[in-house]
């Protein structure tokens, strides 16, 4: 009885976030092959399956098949339900990277999302809670989803062990609003969060010192807080790093993070925190290049009408999440320098016509 | 000549005129104005007064609706003539285009647009009685004119579509009277007038706009009327509906089979059809990949869509000048259905439609021999042989070369007595081959005509090879074609346009190209764009890219400038990876760009190869790696320094602190005025571009002058009255939807049509060709141009199944209450699908309790099975559709709250079990449950007895099989039935049946369903009897109950009140009892008296009660008499009225006989 739908085809493990995201807002099935089919240890590895798990709680009705190598999945996407949930993430990926869909669908869901997650806060390849917090989320905020938005960190975890943990909250919207983001505006304030864990607190003011270094002669408007987490909410292993925001006159925010290595002193953690953060900055935009997506797919997501937004260059990610977009919803994006007469300026401006996309699984009444 | 300013209105200074002036001038100035007039005469009526006002500008406001559909050039307006048979919807329809055309339709058929005014254009659809028609007009319609019978009054009909407009969105409504002519009394028609407008009122609202419409001249109403009736159309204003603002849609005026003839042959007509709709969109935007449903037929995917020159177009800037129509203008109409209107255009064809031609139905017009062969010809039956041979006649263009090229379109022509040409060069030869064979009677001026007309359209693909013949009416046909002729022709011509002169403005293109200037190259550029437009074959997409991409290219490098990469092209047009494109161009220029764009270049792949597989575990992660190298230029003090001007405290190089001004409608400012004339140049071609220093002098002058002007705004606003510039929240919301669709108009202003399709679909209001995959062939086969064809665009959320929770209410004129699981057809969104609902009610917000039947005047929830729509979508249902249901059928009302993937709907479920053994508070209970298994499951659970005496269940006992201990509040008594309360999910079962009744050849017959009751009688089955549920006399004992027995040694120690006093009845005689008694002489005498006297006495009574009796039995025998006199009369009296009301009923029977039959003749 039930009419199948159409079936969006990909091969390869790259991606499967974005892919999985758009799986599940637009509705239509998903099968992804050759998962890892060449390698060493082929299929899907235990923080994809975790992954997987968590977005069947927070969906009612998923079905996610694993072919029995693991190399395929096929997704037929249910209805976002949200509510309260607890999932133990996987320890080879950090929190950012099982939080990140969930902040895509959560807007969504049924039911306000109130989600607590286990595992690593900080790690090298994802975005860390404290970005999470103070970047990512004021990007939703851009688009009419702010109260009720909190992120709380109630326990730090640094790899291996992790033992850190998050309590996200998320409201639910009806549709989002459309962006029109063309002004980068000039840096105001530089803020920045320095927590160390397990180690000497000193570190992260040592680090504070060395960002400093560099980061007054800009503005003086720069506040380094040194967050020092203490016993049982220090998580299970030793751990720093450094996460930095600029936030701009028209509230563009570009970050940067360094997170502690074995041998490297933390001023050279600082530096390379700054540095980066300088480079952010220097690129431009209104939105720093790790949210990209975020802001493309929520762009996509708006009303019927033009959403405009000026970023930097696209990263890889953004150019195959904007192909998939085109495949889940049919939207390209005009995309055209920000700036003609500057040859050399590598911002552009992305506009799209939205897709009217309103949450069908809010209750009335 | 058009650019030529219009000469200034000067009043006249001597003459009549000004004196007249002058006068009234005076006039004025003495009498004046009376400002006192109007001023309230007390306090307390000011202000009343100006209560009311404020009132009155609160019921003014609404909740701001974004309207999609574009001011500038909307889709024609929808007006649906809807009414019962017979009422004069066909009059209506011809005399109302005729109003607007000056034509008369012989059989008006399908939607019929026409240009109404300067701004508007109309689509008239009559709409027949059938209720699937009546939904599917009620969904689109954007005005109703809704007919009624004067002579009649409201029929059933009427009220259902009432109702239906009601769940679906209300659109306007305009009531016609019609037939009052046939009311001969002039005070009946007045009162029958009040009480039809009395009725209407109360169902639409109160001073709903009715019309009268007296009797019938020429076959048309009275044209007074009808231009009265038309200039209400005229103004009419719309508010835009929610669901038809969120979904496109297009009511299809047009329908052709695609499908090859040879298929359809070998399949004997039973195979999947591809087939063509054509319409106006509407709405919003038709997207790209959208799914779209056509009510009666179902899901279906769109192949490719395509824009048309619009067929009936709006006057152009030319006439616009008019204060009125221009008479050209006038003849427009566009009713591809009812064969009217001459020219039709197609993607690839142009199909002429001329009466009086070899078309049958012409048997008035005299034949000649040639077309009486071409139409014996035509006769031919279906064999293959036959079929050749017809294609030989009728594919005369068929030569060789040609058909190579268009091979799709000549399957079209011969199936469908159309010819494929693409070239006018080759029209002309083949109507010179066309005129050899058919050896007719051709004149030659008529050929040149044809020729001439030919020449002008220029790539019209197809024409219809009907061709014209000399006779009287084809004078006003060509006069017409004329007219339809300078309409914006196919889109193929629109393409060759863009190829030559858009190209600058492409989107991806422009901007990168501006560095060269060589126009032709610019040319080049703007084709490989368009060639991504998704109806064209993607084969040879990739390859003109490939050959379009090369020249310009080469063209930059011996330009030796850098070019900027065209990410749009690159992202959505080339099938580079991710990294590809990312590194592509970065380090060195257009040497490697060509290398890598042309992707046969096989070194180029080696290269990216081996750098794949030097990496490899890629992660999926947010991060980048912060690469140390990428770093290390941040030591340097110059470097840090040069992104200074990014801070707040930096120096703007041209504009110093607020380079970052947003001026009040938050668009930017142009940063510097050296990017300022760049952007000019880039954004408008046909200016000149200058970069002199002077010009660049002049903009920064401008610039600094609207700098300057905003801040004097400010200024003001600030000074003057802070309050007054604040807006409130309604207006605020209003600007904000006024400036987001001035932006939604900018953005894609300079973008040619293709690209813009593209990006942002087909806008409302585009004429397009829709191209429909895997048709059912049914819906061509009983194709019925009176039934609406109508294609609903689906959002994503809407092509998807789940558990659909709505509230609804039975509609109180339905008289029967509704039943779960009872199929019953929803009208929803677009769609018409019979499905199965388990109604429910919250149950405390505990749980969803299962209704058996829907509640009396009440809403209840109803939870089914099908396509999801959004919630607060509004729906109606109906328990049949078909015409010949009594009653008043729409069933039930309601809108969508809930779309889930599983429900929890549960029902009540009692078990009952008894003691078998009772201890002091515990029992042991059997009978509920079969096995230990069941009772470990409901350990804990709460039980009861019928009394109140509250317990749980325990643990279950080895024997026998389902028993289980229990204790209670108190001890049970063996007579107890204990029962556990228990509740049970169910689920609505997954059934879900379109309503595809326009597959049907009978289309109000469809069935879908039926009650097991209604299938049982249509079989002929009896209902199968179970003897278990059949009623038996109840069998009561009586019961007996032992007497209340308190030990003795209890009663002794009682206290007296409370012992027991029970006593035996006396078993002895009493001593008066026991004693005999004798009496004395003289009392028995008295006693011996009082009886004869007693005697005596009962003697006398009884005699005087029977002559008593005896009298009124005499009157009793008198009254029949007279009651049965009196009945006589009345029954006399009654047979005369009867005899007159019959003869009365008799002849309104004979009237209306005469009427109808009358009806049935016009």
């Amino acid at each position: 009885m039930a009419q199948k739908g159409p079936v969006i085809h990909y091969s390869g493990h790259q991606y499967l976030r974005s892919r999985l995201v758009l799986s599940i807002l637009s509705g239509k099935s998903l099968r992804i092959e050759k998962i890892r089919s060449d390698d060493k240890n082929p299929g899907l590895g235990d923080f994809e399956i975790s992954l997987l798990r968590l977005l069947e709680k927070i969906t009612n009705g998923t079905v996610v098949e694993i072919s029995v190598t693991g190399t395929a999945i096929s997704l037929k996407p249910g209805i976002i339900s949200g509510g309260s949930l607890v999932h133990d993430c996987s320890l080879s990926r950090s929190i950012g990277y099982f939080l990140e869909p969930v902040i895509l669908l959560a807007p969504f869901a049924k039911k306000p999302v109130q989600l607590t997650l286990r595992g690593i806060t900080t790690d090298q390849n994802d975005l860390s809670a404290d970005l999470i917090r103070t970047v990512t989320l004021p990007h939703l905020q851009l688009f009419g989803i702010s109260d009720g938005l909190e992120l709380r960190i109630k326990k730090r975890g640094a790899p291996p062990a992790g033992g850190g943990e998050v309590q996200f909250l998320c409201p639910i919207v009806k549709q989002v609003k459309t962006l029109n983001f063309v002004e980068p505006g000039k840096v105001k304030r530089i803020r920045g969060i320095a927590h160390a864990v397990r180690v000497n607190p000193q570190f992260s003011n040592r680090m504070i010192e060395a960002t400093r270094s560099i980061l007054n002669r800009y503005i003086p408007d720069i506040y380094l807080y040194s967050d020092v987490y203490k016993g049982d909410e220090s998580g299970k292993s030793p751990g720093y790093a450094l996460s930095l925001l600029a936030e701009s006159t028209t509230s563009a925010i570009h970050c940067s993070e360094a997170v502690s290595e074995p041998g490297v002193a933390p001023e050279d953690i600082a530096l390379r925190a700054t540095r980066a953060l300088l480079a952010e900055i220097q690129k431009g935009g209104c939105v720093d290049q790790k949210h990209q997506t975020m802001v493309l797919l929520m762009m996509v997501l708006g009303s019927e009408d033009v959403g405009r937004c000026r970023m930097g260059p696209p990263t890889t990610r953004t150019i195959q999440f904007l192909r998939d977009v085109r495949e889940f919803f049919g939207t390209s994006f005009k995309i055209v320098p920000a700036e003609p007469s500057k040859p050399d300026s590598l911002q552009l401006t992305y506009s799209c016509y939205g897709t009217g996309y309103v949450n069908s699984n809010r209750t009335l009444a | 000549m058009e650019d030529r300013p219009h000469k200034p209105h000067r009043p006249a200074q001597s003459g009549a005129k000004a004196e007249k002036k002058e006068k009234g001038k005076g006039k004025e100035k003495s009498h004046g104005f009376n400002e006192k007039a109007f001023a309230p005469k007390s306090g307390r009526r000011a202000d009343r007064q100006g209560r009311r006002k404020v009132e009155k500008d609160q019921t003014r406001l609404h909740v701001p609706l974004v309207n999609r559909t574009p001011d500038d050039e909307p889709p024609p307006v929808i007006v649906a003539i809807v009414g019962p048979p017979g009422v004069g919807k066909t009059t209506l329809l011809k005399s109302l285009v005729r109003r607007y055309t000056k034509q008369t339709l012989n059989e008006p058929k399908g939607p019929i647009t026409v240009v109404s005014g300067k701004k508007r254009r109309l689509t008239f659809v009559e709409c027949n009685n059938d209720l699937n028609s009546l939904i599917d007009i009620g969904k689109v319609a954007d005005l109703v004119l809704l007919m009624i019978d004067g002579s009649f009054g409201f029929e059933m009909e009427t009220f259902e579509f009432l109702n239906i407009l009601q769940s679906h969105g209300f659109p306007k409504v305009i009531g016609v009277l019609t037939h009052l002519d046939l009311i001969k009394k002039a005070a009946t028609l007045r009162a029958s007038k009040k009480a039809l407008k009395k009725r209407f009122w109360t169902e639409i609202y109160q001073g709903a706009k009715l019309f009268y419409l007296s009797g019938v001249l020429n076959g048309r109403y009275p044209d007074t009327e009808i231009l009265n009736l038309s200039r209400f159309i005229s103004v009419m204003k719309f508010r835009p509906l929610v669901f038809r603002n969120t979904h496109p849609y297009v009511l299809a005026d047009r329908l052709e089979d695609l499908t090859s003839r040879e298929l359809i042959r070998t399949t004997d007509g039973k195979c999947d059809r591809t087939v063509t709709v054509y319409g106006y969109v509407r709405g919003t935007n038709l997207r790209h990949g959208m799914k779209v449903h056509i009510p009666g037929v179902g899901d279906l995917d769109i192949k490719s869509v395509t824009q048309l020159g619009d067929p009936c177009p709006m006057p152009d800037a030319d006439s616009e000048k008019r204060r009125k129509l221009s008479e050209k203008k006038k003849l427009l109409i566009h009713a591809p259905m009812s064969d009217v209107g001459g020219v039709v255009y197609d993607k690839d064809a142009v199909y002429i439609n001329v009466p009086g031609s070899f078309s049958r139905g012409n048997g008035d017009v005299p034949q000649g021999e040639g077309e009486q062969m071409v139409m014996d010809l035509q006769d031919a039956g279906l064999t293959l042989d036959d079929a050749v041979a017809q294609s030989q006649i009728r594919l005369f263009g068929s030569s060789s070369r040609h058909l190579a090229i268009d091979e799709d379109a000549n399957m079209k022509g011969a199936g469908s007595s159309e010819d494929g040409m693409s070239d006018d060069e080759e029209e002309e030869e083949d109507f010179d081959e066309e005129d050899d064979e058919e050896g007719s009677a051709l004149g030659s001026d008529e050929e040149l005509d044809e020729d001439e007309e030919l020449d002008e359209d220029e790539d019209s693909g197809e024409v219809d090879m009907e061709r014209l013949r000399a006779d009287p009416q084809n004078t006003g046909r060509t006069k017409l074609r004329d007219v339809s002729r300078s309409l914006p022709s196919s889109s193929k011509k629109q393409r060759e346009e863009v190829d030559f002169a858009d190209s600058d403005s492409d989107l991806g293109g422009g901007d990168g190209d501006d560095d060269f200037g060589v126009g032709g190259r610019r040319a080049r550029f703007g084709d490989d764009e368009d060639i991504h437009v998704p109806g064209d074959e993607e084969d040879s997409d990739t390859n003109d890219e490939d050959g379009a991409e090369w020249q310009p290219q080469s063209s930059n490098r011996s330009f030796g400038r850098r070019r900027r990469k065209d990410w749009m092209k690159l992202i959505y047009s080339t099938s580079l990876t991710p990294e590809q494109i990312l590194t592509h161009g970065k380090d060195d220029d257009a040497m490697e760009e060509d290398g890598e764009e042309n992707e046969d270049e096989d070194d180029f792949f080696h290269i990216k190869k081996r750098d794949d597989l030097s990496k490899d575990e890629e992660l999926d992660k947010t991060k980048e790696t912060i690469k140390e190298q990428h770093l290390k230029k941040w030591e340097d003090e110059d470097v840090l320094e040069s992104i200074r001007n990014l801070f707040i405290t930096g120096e703007d190089i041209a504009q110093g602190e607020d380079g970052a001004e947003v001026n009040e409608n938050g668009e930017p400012y142009e940063e510097e005025g050296g990017d300022f004339e760049d952007l000019e140049v880039d954004v408008d071609d046909a200016r000149p571009p200058s970069s002199t220093p002077a010009d660049s002098e002049a903009i920064r002058a401008a610039n600094l002058a609207a700098k300057k002007e905003a801040l004097k705004k400010r200024f003001d606003e600030e000074y003057d009255d802070p309050e007054a510039s604040k807006l409130d929240f309604y207006d605020e919301k209003k600007e904000e939807m006024a400036r987001q669709l001035q932006l939604n108009k900018a953005e894609f202003e300079g973008v040619d049509a293709e690209s813009r399709a593209l990006v942002e679909g087909f806008r409302p209001g585009a004429y397009v060709r829709i191209e429909l995959a895997d048709v059912p062939c049914e819906m061509v086969e009983n194709f019925d141009p009176t039934y609406p064809i109508l294609v609903g665009g689906l959002l994503p959320a809407e092509e998807k199944f789940g558990y659909v929770q709505v509230r609804i209410k039975r509609h109180r004129w339905f008289t029967r209450t509704l039943k779960t699981n009872d199929p019953l057809i929803f009208s929803l969104g677009w769609r018409r699908f019979q499905t199965v609902p388990i109604y429910s009610l919250d149950d405390h917000s505990i749980r969803m309790r299962m209704l058996k039947y829907t509640p009396e005047h009440m809403h209840c929830y109803a939870t089914f099975y099908g396509p999801v729509s959004l919630p607060n979508t509004g729906f109606c249902a109906f328990n049949s559709l078909s015409g010949n249901a009594s009653g008043f059928r729409v069933t039930a009302t309601g809108v969508v709250l809930d779309i889930d993937r599983s429900v929890k709907i549960v029902k009540k479920l009692k078990l009952t079990g008894v003691p078998f053994k009772i201890f002091k508070n515990t029992a042991f209970i059997k009978n509920m449950f079969t096995s230990a298994l069941e009772v470990a499951k409901f350990e804990g659970a709460n039980v009861r007895t019928v009394s109140g005496i509250r317990g749980q269940v325990k643990k279950a006992l080895a024997k026998p099989d389902g028993a289980f201990r229990a204790t209670f509040e108190d001890k049970v008594l063996m007579s107890d039935i204990i029962f556990l309360r228990a509740w049970y999910s169910i689920q609505p079962r997954k059934f879900y049946n379109p309503v595809t009744s326009l597959l049907l050849s009978n289309k109000s017959e469809w069935t879908g369903m039926r009650l097991t009751g209604q299938v049982r009688r249509d079989e002929g089955l009896k209902t199968p009897l179970n003897v278990n549920s059949t009623y038996k006399k109840i069998e009561r004992p009586h019961r007996r109950f032992n007497p209340l027995v308190v030990p003795k040694k209890l009663q002794a120690e009682l206290p007296y009140s409370s012992k027991p006093k029970l006593m035996k009845p006396q078993q002895k005689q009493t001593y008066l009892q026991k004693r005999a008694m004798v009496m004395e002489p003289e009392e028995k005498k008295a006693i011996a008296l009082l009886q004869q006297m007693r005697a005596l006495r009962k003697d006398q009574v009884a005699r005087r009660k029977e002559k008593k009796e005896e009298k009124k039995q005499e009157h009793r025998r008198k009254a029949e008499k007279d009651e049965a006199k009196r009945a006589e009369k009345e029954k006399e009296k009654k047979k005369e009225h009867m005899r007159i009301a019959g003869q009365k009923s008799k002849r309104q029977a004979d009237l209306e006989d005469g009427r109808s039959s009358k009806r049935r003749k016009t």
